[in-house]
């Protein structure tokens, strides 16, 4: 018998790879013009100007993949049922070292959250983008506002980044392996997200 | 920060709009110092010529003609880099050494180091960097190779009214609040390497009555950016400190004595 089933297709974890690649060449990209404290990151690249240069390809690179990788599950993460609603009440278990049972589909709360998160991000660094990439086209205030909204935003990716990597990895032990060969465990499916395991194999449980 | 200023070896301008006959021998002085080319203007019905400032006009006069209780009256002021105690462009610069201080308080800029990301024209005050064809930052640097040669600046020394006051700046501060002149520019952005001595309300000439670092410039440098430092590492500490008290769920553990597995 199969330990088995499907979680991603090979076209999902490939998005899901290039939005994480552009992410963080982005934030590589990023972190010498985030601060002077970070200046030394700009040798990865060759210097400041190239960094620039690839911030702004790898901002559309990042732009597109992520709002794409968002239209594709936007039915499955901006809707919250009944048993979405005890996951967050109880904080999906994380809070405590005893077995929580959540009846929950194939995203539970915190990962629908993170994926609205990200694709609202998307839409804000995008759009502040292209003020901060033309400033001299745009009234001053606008280019000063998105500066501070570019970083406020960027700020509040990473932060929620740390958390989603850590849940998908050493937080959740078996997770990882659903982005890598897109095959998570029976067992896996089973504790994580029962319904959705119920639902994918109604008809050979 | 890193930008740090001595007041008291502090050298600038002091501009007394009173005595400036709007010649523009500081316009002209400076290009030729500064090896700046010549910048194609129109006509527009004015004497002020440019009207704005470019990447090759470091200062010019502003030509202000305005209607006061019926009578026209004339008024120039020199526009240029305020060079201020606490300038937004040095804040905001992510380059080290494409903005920097001098020991005598002026804002130079050097070209091979400036990545042309263009914050600094985001953060002053006044909006006077400019950037041309090169797409580096260009504004007036006080003709620092002067400066620190013991000499005066090009414009200060070609000015023929002294209406441009070049020297060490609390002295000129001193003796123009002797004579009762109202300055502006001495504590504003920690004293501004460029005073004047107004002859009416600074909106007149176009400038802020108090000028001060945009306040989006101000959120994002002094607030959100040491905020954001402490909450990626927070993040971080949060997830390891999660690690090592509540640890992970595994998904073979049934051995806390609840049912978790329905396996």
């Amino acid at each position: 018998m199969n330990k088995y089933i499907e979680r991603f297709s090979t076209s999902e974890r490939v998005l899901h790879w290039i939005v994480t690649g552009s992410f963080f060449t982005l934030l590589l990209t990023g972190l010498g013009l985030y601060s002077r404290l970070f200046h030394g990151y700009f040798s990865l690249f060759g210097g400041g100007q190239v960094a620039i240069l690839m911030h702004k390809i790898m901002g559309v690179v990042f732009f597109f993949s992520s709002i794409y990788m968002f239209l594709n599950h936007k039915k499955d993460v901006s809707t919250f049922d009944d048993g979405d609603w005890v996951w967050i009440k109880k904080y999906g278990g994380y809070l405590t070292r005893y077995g929580n049972h959540f009846d929950i589909g194939k995203y539970n709360p915190g990962q629908k959250l993170f994926a609205v998160f990200i694709a609202a991000a998307t839409l804000a660094l995008g759009i502040s983008g292209i003020f901060i990439w033309f400033p001299l086209f745009f009234p001053r205030w606008i280019v000063q506002f998105s500066l501070l909204f570019h970083c406020l935003m960027f700020v509040g990716s990473i932060m929620f980044v740390i958390v989603h990597v850590y849940l998908a990895t050493i937080g959740n032990p078996g997770t990882i392996e659903a982005m890598l060969y897109g095959d998570v465990r029976k067992i896996w499916a089973k504790k994580h997200h029962p319904k959705w395991y119920k639902e994918v194999t109604h008809d050979n449980p | 920060m890193s930008d740090t200023i001595n007041q008291a070896a502090r050298k600038g301008f002091l501009v007394d709009t009173a005595r400036c006959i709007g010649c523009r021998s500081c316009q002209v002085a400076c290009k030729q110092w500064n090896k700046l080319d010549a910048d194609k203007t129109a006509n527009k019905g004015t004497f002020e010529n440019p009207r704005d400032l470019t990447p090759s006009l470091y200062n010019r006069i502003k030509f202000i003609e305005s209607d006061v209780s019926g009578e026209v009256t004339w008024r120039f002021l020199n526009e240029r880099c305020m060079h201020c105690g606490d300038a937004g462009c040095m804040k905001v610069c992510p380059s080290p050494g494409a903005l920097f201080r001098t020991k005598d308080g002026i804002v130079g800029f050097n070209k091979d180091k400036c990545i042309s990301c263009k914050y600094c024209v985001s953060a002053c005050p006044f909006n006077i960097p400019r950037y041309g064809a090169d797409d580096k930052v260009s504004k007036c640097n006080l003709c620092l190779d002067r400066v620190g040669g013991g000499m005066s600046p090009a414009c200060a020394k070609a000015c023929p009214t002294e209406a441009l006051k070049f020297g060490k700046r609390t002295e000129m501060l001193d003796k123009a609040k002797a004579a009762k002149k109202p300055i502006y520019g001495e504590n504003a952005l920690n004293g501004m390497g460029v005073a004047y001595a107004l002859e009416g309300p600074p909106e007149q000439y176009g400038l802020p009555a108090s000028p001060s670092i945009p306040m989006s410039i101000f959120l994002w440098k002094d607030v959100v950016k040491p905020l954001g430092i402490l909450g990626f590492w927070g993040s971080i500490g949060a997830m390891l400190l999660h690690y090592v008290t509540i640890g992970p769920k595994k998904i073979d553990d049934n051995g806390d004595g609840e049912e978790n597995g329905h396996e």
